[in-house]
C-alpha cells in the first residue's frame, strides 16, 4: 500500500515556485501540443480575451521597432488568425515539432501576473522533403494571468532569432 | 630665279625617283635618260610621297592610290587623280642637281584644247547635266577636253560645287577640321565656262520636248542630258530613325555633324558592315569611342565579298575592340534617357550615337519620268549612253556596263564615277571612250589602306598571300570558280600587289595559284567560328549563348523554364539588369536619418552599404574592401564615423572614398605602398545614387536618367499617391528566404487573375472580387507595372460566387477592425501593388504600408527584405491600425504566406518536371501592357518583352 500523500498548506516559498514553474511548463508543454497537432482552434483557447500576442524579429525587437509576423491585440484576433487559417489559407502540408525550453519564470505582480520566459525551437518537415528544418529558434516573453479555466497567456510575444523566415510561417509559433 | 642644290645626280636612280626636301617643301628629283626632272614630292590626291612611287614610261605612279602623273609636265593622267602636279625648274651643274622652286619646269602655259571640230551629239544644242557630282564633275572636264565648245549647265541640290565622297568618311572625321576636296571649283567652272545652278533640284525631264524643268521655276533645253544624280543614303525603315543622334553619311553636312557628334559622345553604334559603316567604326575608334557595330547578314559585306574574305574586315576591326555583331535584326531605336537604345533582335544596345551606314539608293526618278531602261540603276552602254536618246548616265545612279556572274551591278566608287563621267563627256562630245581599266577601289581603316582591284564575286574563291590576316603586306585574291580565272585582288598596305595585279588580271586562263605563292583559303563554317574565337579563352567552348537559349516560336505567349532556372540566365541578369541601365531600391531615408547612420542593403546579390554623410547626402557603395574584398560592414544598421576594415584596418569616410592605409610608408623606410599610390585611386566602388520622396535608390550606371523619367508619368503618379509628401516612419521589417526565381515575384504581382482563385480570404472579406473596380497597368516599356482595386461594399453576386471558388459563405471577422479602410491617400484606389523594376515592390494595402526589396541569391531562390512604414503625424492609434493590418501581408501575411507557397510550388514544378514552357494566353486581345480586366496576363507579356530586349534573348 501507498502511504496517503499528506495535504499540509504549502508555506514554503521554494516549494511554491516550484510548483508555479511545474504549472508553467506543463502549460507549455500543453501549449507545444497543441501547435504540433495544429488545433489551431484550441490554441486560441489557451489565451485571455485581452491577450496580445505577437510574432517578431530580433532585428525589431532590439531596435524597438514594432513590426511583428503576427500583430494580434486581443483573443477575437487571434481566433481569426486560427480561423482563416484553417478555413482559407492555402499552404504545403507539413509536420511541426515545438520545443519550448530554458523556462525563467520571474516574480508574479499584486495582480496576479506572472512574468516569464522561455527560449523555443519549431522544426518543420515538408511532406516531399526527407529532412526536419530548423524552422524558427527564438524566445517567448510572457504574461500569465489565472483564470477560471486555469493559467492562461495574457501576453506571448515570440521574438525569433533567425534573420530571414524560412519562406512562410504558416502556422503560429 | 633662286637655283638651290638638290642632291648629287648619281644619288638619283637611273630611270628612278629620289625624295629629298628643299627649304622645307618635299620634292621629288627623276633621272628619265640623261634628263633630270623635278615635281613637289606629295600627290596631289592624298598624303603620299610620290619617291615612295614607280617610274615608268616618263610617268610617275603614286604609292598610295595609283595616281600616274607625267613627270614632264605634271600633268594628272588618270583616277584618282584630279590635279597637277606642281613641277620645278631643274638644271644640272658639275655633278649637282639645282632646283628653282619659284619656277615651273616649262614656261609654255596649258594649252587650250582647240574647240572641236568634230560633229557631236551636243551639236544641237547645249548640254545639261544634273547632279554636281564627281561622275559630273569629271565628265565636264572630259567633254571641255575632247574640245566640246558649247554650253554647259550643271544643275545641283547641294549647295556646294562638285566636291569628292570618300573624305567624308576619312579625314571629315578626325575632328582636325579637314575641309572638303572640290572636283570641279567655282573657278573651274567658271574657266570651263560652265553655269553652275547649284542649291535647286531639277524636278522633271520631258525627254520629247529635250527640256528640263528646275524647281526654281526654269526651263532648261538641252542637245545632250548627262544624269548623274548619284544616290541617297538608304534609311532604315524602323522605329525612331528620325532621332535627333541618329545619323547617315553622304554629304559635307553629315560629315561635318557626324565630326561633331563624335566630339560628344563616348560611344557609338554603327549599323550596316560595309566599307562605310567599317571606316566610321575606324573614324570613331580612332576618336576614342567605344564601337559597336550591327551586321544584319551573317558576314560582314557579304553582297560584296566572299565570306572568308568578309572575316578578314571583320577581324581587323574586331582586333581594334569594335564589339561587332552579325545576324543583328535591328527593330527600333529609342530614346534612353539622354542616350539611344538600339533594339537589335531583342537585346537592346545602348550608345549616345547612332550611324546608319547600310548602303545607297540610286536616285532614278528623272530617269525614270524621262524612260531610260532601268534595272537597279540607269542601263547604261560603254559610252554612258542610256536607252532614251540623247540621254547619258554615269557614275553610282549608273549600271556598270560588264555584267559580273551575270548581274547587272552598279559599281559605287571614286574610281566608276570618273570612269563613267570620262566616258560620258568624251562621247557627248563625239569622241569614244579610251579603253577602260579594271574597277579599282580603295578604303582606308584602322591606319591601313586597303585596295582592291578587278570584280569580285561574292561567290569567288579566296586566295591568300604574304602576311596574315588583315595586317600591311596581306594579299587576297578571289579566283572565278568556273573558270579559275582571277576576278580581283585585294590588298592590305601593299601597293606593289594592286600594280602587280593590273597585269595579272589581264592574262587569260587560269590564275596559277603556285607560281604566285598564293594558298586557297577554307571557306569558314559558322560552328567552327565559335570555336575558333571562344577557343582562346575556354579549353571548352561553350555554345554562344543566342544558340543555346531559343525563345519559343509562340512568342510571349510562352515562357521556358531556363528563364527562371538557369544559371548562366542568372548571372547574365545580374549583369545586365541589376548592374544594367536600371535604378534599384536601397533604402526608406528614414532609415538612415542622421549624419553617420547606415545600412547594409543590396544591389542585386551585391551587398552595398547605404550611408548618410556629415553633409546630409546619402551614398550607396559596395561592401567589399578595396584592399583584400573583405566584406567589412558586419552590423544591419547602426551609426559610424568611418567605415574601418577589420582585417587591415582601412578606412574609409561615410563617402566610401578611402581615407588611410596602415604603414602607408612602410616602417624605417621600407615596405609600404609603392610611391605612385593614391588614396583617391583606391575607394569603395560607388554607385550612382538618387531618391524621390524618401525612397533611395542606386544604379551601376552613372549616366541613368532621373528617377521619374525612368518610371515614366502613370508610375511615377502612382509611386506619388504612396509616397504622397508626408515624412515616411519606419516601423520595422520582415525578411524571408523564397526558393522561387526572383521575376516569379513581379508575375505574381502582375497576374491579377490570381488574386480571386488563391486568396480565398481577400474575396471572402470582399477586399476584392472579380467585379470590382481594378486596374492592371504597365507603362509603356513593360518593366513596371501597378496591380490597383477599389475596395467594394456591395455584395458578391451569386454569377461571381459560383465562378470563385475561393468565396466562403457567412464568413464574419471577430474583430472585423483588420478590414477597416481609413482613407488618406489621394487615389480612387483602396489597394496598388507596384512593381517597380527590377527590384521593388510598393505595397499599399489599404493602410498597411510596405517597400519590399528584393535580393536574388540565385535562379532558384531569393530573399526579399520588407520595410514596413507609416508617416511621421500617424497617432497611436494609425501605427496600431497599421500593425493590424500587417497581418495580411508578410510571409505569416493572410495573403503574403500563401503567394510564397505558390510561388515555390512553380519552382518546385520546374525543377522535377523540367524543360517545359509556361502558358501565358490569357486576354488575348491586350498583347501586352495595361489591361483594365483582372483576367489578364498581358502586364506578365509586356515584362518578358522588356526583359528579353535587356537580356538579348
Ligand atoms: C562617305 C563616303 C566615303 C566614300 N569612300 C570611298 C572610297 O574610299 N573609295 C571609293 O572608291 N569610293 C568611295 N565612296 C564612293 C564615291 O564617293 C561615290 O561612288 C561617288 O561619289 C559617286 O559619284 P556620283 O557623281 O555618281 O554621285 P554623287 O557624288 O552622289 O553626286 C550626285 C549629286 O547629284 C545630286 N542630285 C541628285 N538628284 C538631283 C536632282 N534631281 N537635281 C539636282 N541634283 C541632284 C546629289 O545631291 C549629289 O550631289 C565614298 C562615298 C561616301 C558617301
Ligand atoms: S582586406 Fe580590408 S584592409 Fe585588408
Ligand atoms: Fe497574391
Amino acid at each position: 500500500m501507498t502511504r496517503p500523500l499528506s495535504t499540509p498548506v504549502v508555506a514554503d516559498a521554494r516549494l511554491e515556485a516550484v510548483l508555479l514553474r511545474h504549472e508553467i511548463e506543463t502549460f507549455n508543454t500543453a501549449y507545444a501540443v497543441t501547435l504540433d497537432e495544429q488545433r489551431l482552434m484550441d490554441w486560441v483557447e489557451l489565451f485571455t480575451d485581452d491577450a496580445l500576442y505577437v510574432v517578431l524579429s530580433r532585428e525589431n525587437f532590439d531596435r524597438g521597432l514594432p513590426v511583428g509576423l503576427i500583430y494580434c491585440e486581443n483573443k477575437g484576433m487571434i481566433r481569426d488568425r486560427a480561423f482563416a487559417l484553417r478555413e482559407t489559407a492555402m499552404f504545403a502540408p507539413r509536420y511541426l515539432r515545438h520545443m519550448i525550453a530554458n523556462l525563467s519564470v520571474f516574480e508574479e505582480a499584486s495582480d496576479g501576473t506572472i512574468t516569464a520566459r522561455a527560449n523555443y525551437v519549431v522544426l518543420q518537415v515538408l511532406f516531399d522533403r526527407p529532412d526536419a528544418t530548423l524552422h524558427q529558434v527564438g524566445t517567448y516573453y510572457d504574461k500569465f494571468r489565472r483564470t477560471a479555466d486555469g493559467l492562461r497567456l495574457a501576453e506571448r510575444r515570440c521574438v525569433y532569432d533567425n534573420l530571414l523566415v524560412p519562406n512562410a510561417l504558416c502556422i503560429p509559433v | 630665279m633662286a637655283w638651290q642644290r638638290a642632291a648629287s645626280l648619281e644619288s638619283i636612280p637611273e630611270n628612278g625617283v629620289l625624295g629629298v626636301e628643299i627649304a622645307g617643301t618635299p620634292v621629288a628629283l627623276y633621272r628619265l635618260k640623261d634628263e633630270v626632272y623635278a615635281t613637289h614630292g606629295v600627290c596631289t590626291h592624298a598624303l603620299a610621297l610620290l619617291a615612295e612611287g614607280f617610274v615608268e614610261d616618263g610617268k610617275i605612279e603614286c604609292p598610295l592610290h595609283q595616281g600616274v602623273f607625267d613627270i614632264r609636265s605634271g600633268k594628272a593622267l588618270c583616277a584618282p587623280l584630279t590635279r597637277d602636279l606642281q613641277t620645278f625648274a631643274v638644271k644640272v651643274e658639275g655633278g649637282e642637281v639645282f632646283v628653282a622652286l619659284d619656277q615651273s619646269a616649262h614656261e609654255a602655259g596649258e594649252k587650250r584644247p582647240e574647240e572641236s571640230t568634230l560633229e557631236n551629239a551636243a551639236a544641237t544644242g547645249g548640254v545639261v547635266v544634273i547632279g554636281a557630282g564627281q561622275a559630273a564633275a569629271a565628265a565636264i572636264i572630259a567633254m571641255r577636253e575632247a574640245g566640246f565648245g558649247g554650253t554647259i549647265d550643271l544643275i545641283g541640290d547641294e549647295p556646294h560645287p562638285p566636291y569628292e565622297r570618300p573624305p567624308l568618311s576619312k579625314e571629315m572625321l578626325s575632328g582636325q577640321g579637314g575641309g572638303p576636296l572640290y572636283r570641279l571649283t567655282e573657278e573651274d567652272a567658271t574657266r570651263q565656262k560652265v553655269k553652275l545652278h547649284l542649291g535647286i533640284r531639277a524636278a522633271a525631264v520631258d525627254s520629247a520636248a529635250q527640256t528640263v524643268r528646275l524647281d526654281d521655276g526654269t526651263t532648261l533645253s538641252y542637245g545632250a542630258l548627262l544624269l548623274t544624280t548619284g544616290g541617297r543614303a538608304r534609311r532604315l525603315t524602323v522605329p525612331g530613325t528620325d532621332l535627333p543622334n541618329v545619323l547617315h553619311l553622304r554629304t559635307i553636312e553629315d560629315a561635318a555633324a557626324i565630326d561633331r557628334a563624335f566630339g560628344n559622345a563616348s560611344d557609338v553604334c554603327i549599323i550596316g558592315g560595309g566599307f562605310i559603316g567599317l571606316e566610321l567604326a575606324s573614324a570613331a575608334s580612332a576618336r576614342g569611342l567605344a564601337v559597336t557595330l550591327l551586321e544584319r547578314e551573317a558576314e560582314i559585306m557579304s553582297r560584296l565579298l566572299p565570306a572568308s574574305l568578309g572575316r578578314v574586315f571583320r577581324k581587323l576591326a574586331q582586333q581594334h575592340q569594335v564589339d561587332l555583331r552579325l545576324n543583328a535584326d535591328v527593330r527600333a531605336i529609342v530614346e534612353r534617357g539622354r542616350r539611344l537604345g538600339i533594339d537589335a533582335g531583342g537585346e537592346i544596345i545602348e550608345a549616345d550615337l547612332v550611324l546608319v551606314g547600310i548602303g545607297l539608293e540610286p536616285e532614278l526618278d528623272l530617269a525614270q519620268t524621262a524612260g531610260c531602261q532601268c534595272a537597279g540603276g540607269i542601263v547604261v552602254d560603254a559610252d554612258g549612253r542610256t536607252s532614251v536618246p540623247r540621254i547619258w548616265a554615269a557614275g553610282d545612279c549608273a549600271l556598270h556596263h560588264i555584267e559580273s556572274g551575270n548581274r547587272a551591278l552598279r559599281l559605287e566608287s571614286w574610281h566608276n564615277a570618273e570612269e563613267q563621267g570620262d566616258a560620258a563627256g568624251r562621247s557627248i562630245a563625239g569622241v569614244t571612250a579610251t579603253a577602260r581599266k579594271a574597277p579599282w577601289f580603295w578604303t582606308d581603316q584602322f591606319s591601313l589602306n586597303i585596295q582592291m582591284l578587278g570584280l569580285v564575286g561574292a561567290g569567288d574563291l579566296v586566295a591568300h598571300s604574304g602576311v596574315p590576316g588583315a595586317a600591311p603586306g596581306a594579299v587576297y585574291r578571289t579566283i572565278d570558280r568556273n573558270s579559275g580565272r582571277l576576278t580581283g585582288v585585294v590588298a592590305f598596305s601593299k601597293t606593289k600587289a594592286i600594280r602587280e595585279a593590273r597585269a595579272e588580271l589581264e592574262k587569260e586562263g587560269p590564275f596559277d595559284l603556285a607560281a604566285a605563292g598564293a594558298q586557297l583559303l577554307n571557306a569558314i563554317s559558322a560552328s567552327e567560328e565559335i570555336n575558333l574565337e571562344v577557343g582562346d579563352m575556354n579549353a571548352n567552348p561553350p555554345l554562344s549563348i543566342t544558340t543555346r537559349y531559343v525563345w519559343p516560336k509562340e512568342g510571349l505567349r510562352r515562357i521556358p523554364d531556363w528563364v527562371y532556372t538557369d544559371q548562366t540566365i542568372y548571372e547574365r541578369e545580374i549583369e545586365r539588369i541589376f548592374q544594367g541601365r536600371t535604378w534599384n531600391y536601397v533604402a526608406l531615408e528614414c532609415e538612415v536619418p542622421n549624419p553617420g547612420d547606415y545600412i547594409r542593403s543590396n544591389v542585386g546579390p551585391t551587398p552595398v552599404v547605404v550611408s548618410r554623410a556629415e553633409d546630409g547626402t546619402i551614398h550607396v557603395f559596395e561592401n567589399r574592401c578595396a584592399h583584400r574584398a573583405a566584406e567589412f560592414c558586419r552590423e544591419l544598421s547602426g551609426n559610424a564615423k568611418e567605415f574601418v576594415c577589420p582585417y587591415h584596418q582601412w578606412s574609409y569616410d561615410l563617402k566610401g572614398n578611402l581615407a588611410g592605409v596602415p604603414f602607408r610608408r612602410g616602417v624605417d623606410g621600407k615596405g609600404g605602398m609603392p610611391k605612385d599610390f593614391h588614396n583617391a585611386d583606391h575607394g569603395l566602388r560607388r554607385l550612382n545614387v538618387t531618391t524621390h520622396r524618401g525612397v533611395v535608390f542606386a544604379s551601376y550606371r552613372p549616366d541613368m536618367e532621373t528617377l521619374q523619367e525612368y518610371l515614366g508619368p502613370e508610375i511615377l503618379a502612382e509611386f506619388e499617391a504612396t509616397f504622397d509628401g508626408r515624412k515616411p516612419r519606419l516601423l520595422g521589417h520582415y525578411r524571408h528566404t523564397l526558393p522561387g526565381n526572383w521575376k516569379l515575384y513581379h508575375e505574381n504581382l502582375k497576374d491579377p487573375y490570381h488574386a480571386t482563385l488563391l486568396h480565398t480570404f481577400l474575396v471572402s472579406f470582399g477586399l476584392l472580387v472579380a467585379g470590382n473596380k481594378s486596374l492592371m497597368l504597365a507603362d509603356p516599356t513593360g518593366r513596371h507595372g501597378v496591380m490597383a482595386s477599389a475596395k467594394s461594399d456591395k455584395s458578391v453576386s451569386s454569377e461571381s460566387k459560383n465562378e470563385m471558388r475561393a468565396y466562403r459563405e457567412g464568413m464574419e471577422l471577430a474583430d472585423p477592425r483588420l478590414m477597416n479602410f481609413i482613407e488618406e491617400f489621394d487615389s480612387p484606389w483602396s489597394v496598388t501593388m507596384a512593381t517597380i523594376w527590377p527590384n521593388l515592390i510598393i505595397q499599399r494595402e489599404m493602410n498597411t504600408l510596405g517597400v519590399r526589396q528584393i535580393v536574388p541569391t540565385g535562379p532558384h531562390e531569393f530573399i526579399m527584405k520588407w520595410t514596413m512604414f507609416g508617416f511621421e503625424g500617424d497617432d497611436e492609434e494609425m501605427t496600431r491600425h497599421r500593425l493590424r493590418q500587417g497581418n495580411l501581408m508578410g510571409p505569416a501575411g493572410f495573403l503574403g504566406l500563401e503567394d510564397n507557397e505558390a510561388i515555390k510550388f512553380v519552382q518546385d514544378g520546374m525543377q522535377h518536371v523540367p524543360n517545359g514552357n509556361h502558358l501565358v494566353e490569357l486576354d488575348p486581345a491586350v498583347a501586352m501592357g495595361t489591361s483594365d480586366t483582372l483576367i489578364s496576363e498581358a502586364a506578365i507579356r509586356g515584362m518578358y518583352q522588356h526583359w528579353r530586349q535587356e537580356m538579348g534573348l
